[in-house]
Order: C-alpha cells, then sequence, then structure tokens
C-alpha cells in the first residue's frame, strides 16, 4: 500500500526542519506510526523533561486527526494516567490543514498552560484548582522521576 | 489493506469500547490498573449463556495482552471454575489449539470476539450440559 502523498511530504519536512524540542521519527515497518520525544517547556513545572509520545495516522487522514498518546507519565490536568489527551485540535477543532508538526507545538504549548478547567484527569484538575502550588510542585517532581533524560 | 493500527492504539479502541459499553451485552471488559500504560493485563467477565447449566452465572477471566498483540493472540485464563473442554481444568487457562479463534487467530479480531466465542461454546449442544463445579469458585 502505498503511502500518501501528504504523509511523505510532512515527514519528510519533519526530518529535514526538525521543530526545535520536538522530534518525530516515523518506525520502518509502520510509516504511519511515529515515535515522538517532546521536551518540556521553560518556565513550566515540565522544563528538563524530555517527554516520549506516540503517535499513529489513521486511513482517514487527514480527514481525521492522528492519534496520539503520552508514553511518559506526566501530572498534568489535561492528560490521563493511559497518556490521552485532552485538547481541542485533536478532537472538534481539528482541521485538515493542521499537521503533525502543529498538534506536536500545541502539546508542547499545552505543557506551558495546563487548563483544568477543562480536565481530563478529574483528580489531578481539582488538585491543580485547590492549592495550584502543590500541584506544580507534584508535577515537578515527576518530571524528575519519569522524564528525565538517560 | 488499510492502515496498520500499532498495539497501543488498537487496545486504546478496544479500552473506550469496553468503558462505553459499546461492547456485546453479555461480555464486558477492562484494564485491571488504570493507570497502566502498557495495557497489558485485563479483566472480563461473561455472563453464562440461557438455557444452558451456565444460564445466570457469571464467570471472570483474566485476559493478557503481550507486546506483540494483535499479531498474536493474548493469554486468557479463567478465574471462576468452569468445565469446558477448552479450559485446563487444573488452571484455568484456555488452550488456544481448542477454541477456534485462537487456533485461526487473525489480526482483526480483538478480546470482544474470544469472549463471544468463549459464550458460544458454552451453550454448545454438546457443552451445555456439562456438569460444573460450585458457582462462585475459583482457580487459586
Amino acid at each position: 500500500m502505498a503511502l500518501p502523498k501528504r504523509i511523505v511530504k510532512e515527514t519528510e519536512r519533519l526530518m529535514a526542519e526538525p521543530v526545535p524540542g520536538i522530534s518525530a521519527v516515523p518506525h520502518e515497518d509502520n510509516l504511519r506510526y511515529f515515535d515522538v520525544t517532546v521536551e518540556g517547556p521553560s518556565q513550566s513545572p515540565y522544563e528538563g523533561g524530555i517527554f516520549k509520545l506516540e503517535l499513529f495516522l489513521p486511513d482517514d487522514y487527514p480527514m481525521t486527526p492522528p492519534k496520539i498518546r503520552f508514553l511518559t507519565k506526566i501530572y498534568h490536568p489535561n492528560i490521563d494516567k493511559l497518556g490521552r489527551i485532552c485538547l481541542d485540535v485533536l478532537k472538534s477543532n481539528w482541521s485538515p490543514a493542521l499537521q503533525i508538526r502543529t498538534i506536536l507545538l500545541s502539546i508542547q504549548a499545552l505543557l506551558g498552560a495546563p487548563n483544568p478547567d477543562d480536565p481530563l484527569a478529574n483528580d489531578v484538575a481539582q488538585h491543580w484548582k485547590e492549592n495550584q502550588n502543590a500541584a506544580i510542585q507534584t508535577a515537578r517532581e515527576w518530571t524528575q522521576q519519569y522524564a528525565k533524560p538517560q | 489493506m488499510g492502515a496498520k493500527v500499532p498495539r497501543n492504539f488498537r487496545l486504546l479502541e478496544e479500552l473506550e469500547k469496553g468503558e462505553k459499553g459499546l461492547g456485546a451485552e453479555a461480555c464486558s471488559y477492562g484494564l485491571e490498573n488504570g493507570d497502566d500504560l502498557l495495557m497489558s493485563n485485563w479483566q472480563a467477565t461473561v455472563l453464562g449463556p440461557p438455557h444452558s447449566v451456565h444460564e445466570n452465572r457469571i464467570y471472570s477471566v483474566r485476559i493478557h495482552c503481550g507486546e506483540a498483540y494483535p499479531d498474536v493472540p493474548p493469554e486468557i485464563t479463567f478465574i471462576s471454575k468452569i468445565n469446558l473442554p477448552c479450559v485446563d481444568p487444573r488452571t484455568g487457562k484456555v488452550e488456544h489449539a481448542r477454541l477456534p479463534c485462537l487456533a485461526q487467530w487473525k489480526r482483526d479480531f480483538n478480546m470482544e470476539t474470544i469472549l463471544i466465542e468463549l459464550r458460544r461454546s458454552m451453550a454448545l449442544p454438546a457443552h451445555k450440559k456439562l456438569p460444573q463445579p460450585a458457582e462462585g469458585s475459583t482457580y487459586s
């Protein structure tokens, strides 16, 4: 099965002009399946961490959004225990004009701006609302514990 | 042939189907541990089919999806005791060779395929009257 031109183009550009702080490498045996890393943004509780994700382009991409989740444990109100992400552009606000690159930038931005009013992980969001400083401290500790580069 | 859905995204689809209760009525399944990022260990139940010795019994099973799932079938073990030819009477383990969907596994089969076939096996004329262990007893 030939890979659609759109995916080939996106992959080539990701390789040739990588986004700073983000990498996305397709699996050799499945060119729709990418190993992704995202660096935690500076000035955020995730600073210094390198987070692993996996991304898959379904059959009807780009008519439907990529599927993506965190493989590294992370304490964040919009990311659940299985690494699933609550982000509008991955759901109702997806548009075929968006790309792998823009989605990964949105995820990096989400790390810099947690949104406890639209939670996926309810217990984390509640912690964030009740005691933001303590929640941020926990997020920092998890970053140290789970997201430090080898 | 369409895109090959990787293991983890396949398991996420199955989890969402299980969570929303969109699956077959008489079977249910979910992760043993809600924070198991690898999604390897599952627990499921099968409701015994009507007009059989299994009627109204609820069977618990454990399912282990290895790294190569769904290219290879998962391991299924009954927790509740049952007398069924495809189940090892000492351990509760389902023997792959004795359940057709496991013996002839295909990548587009899923956990629900297996649970439904187990239930169908309970209802077969040759199996539906087999004497059964006490209800609620378990393999230890």
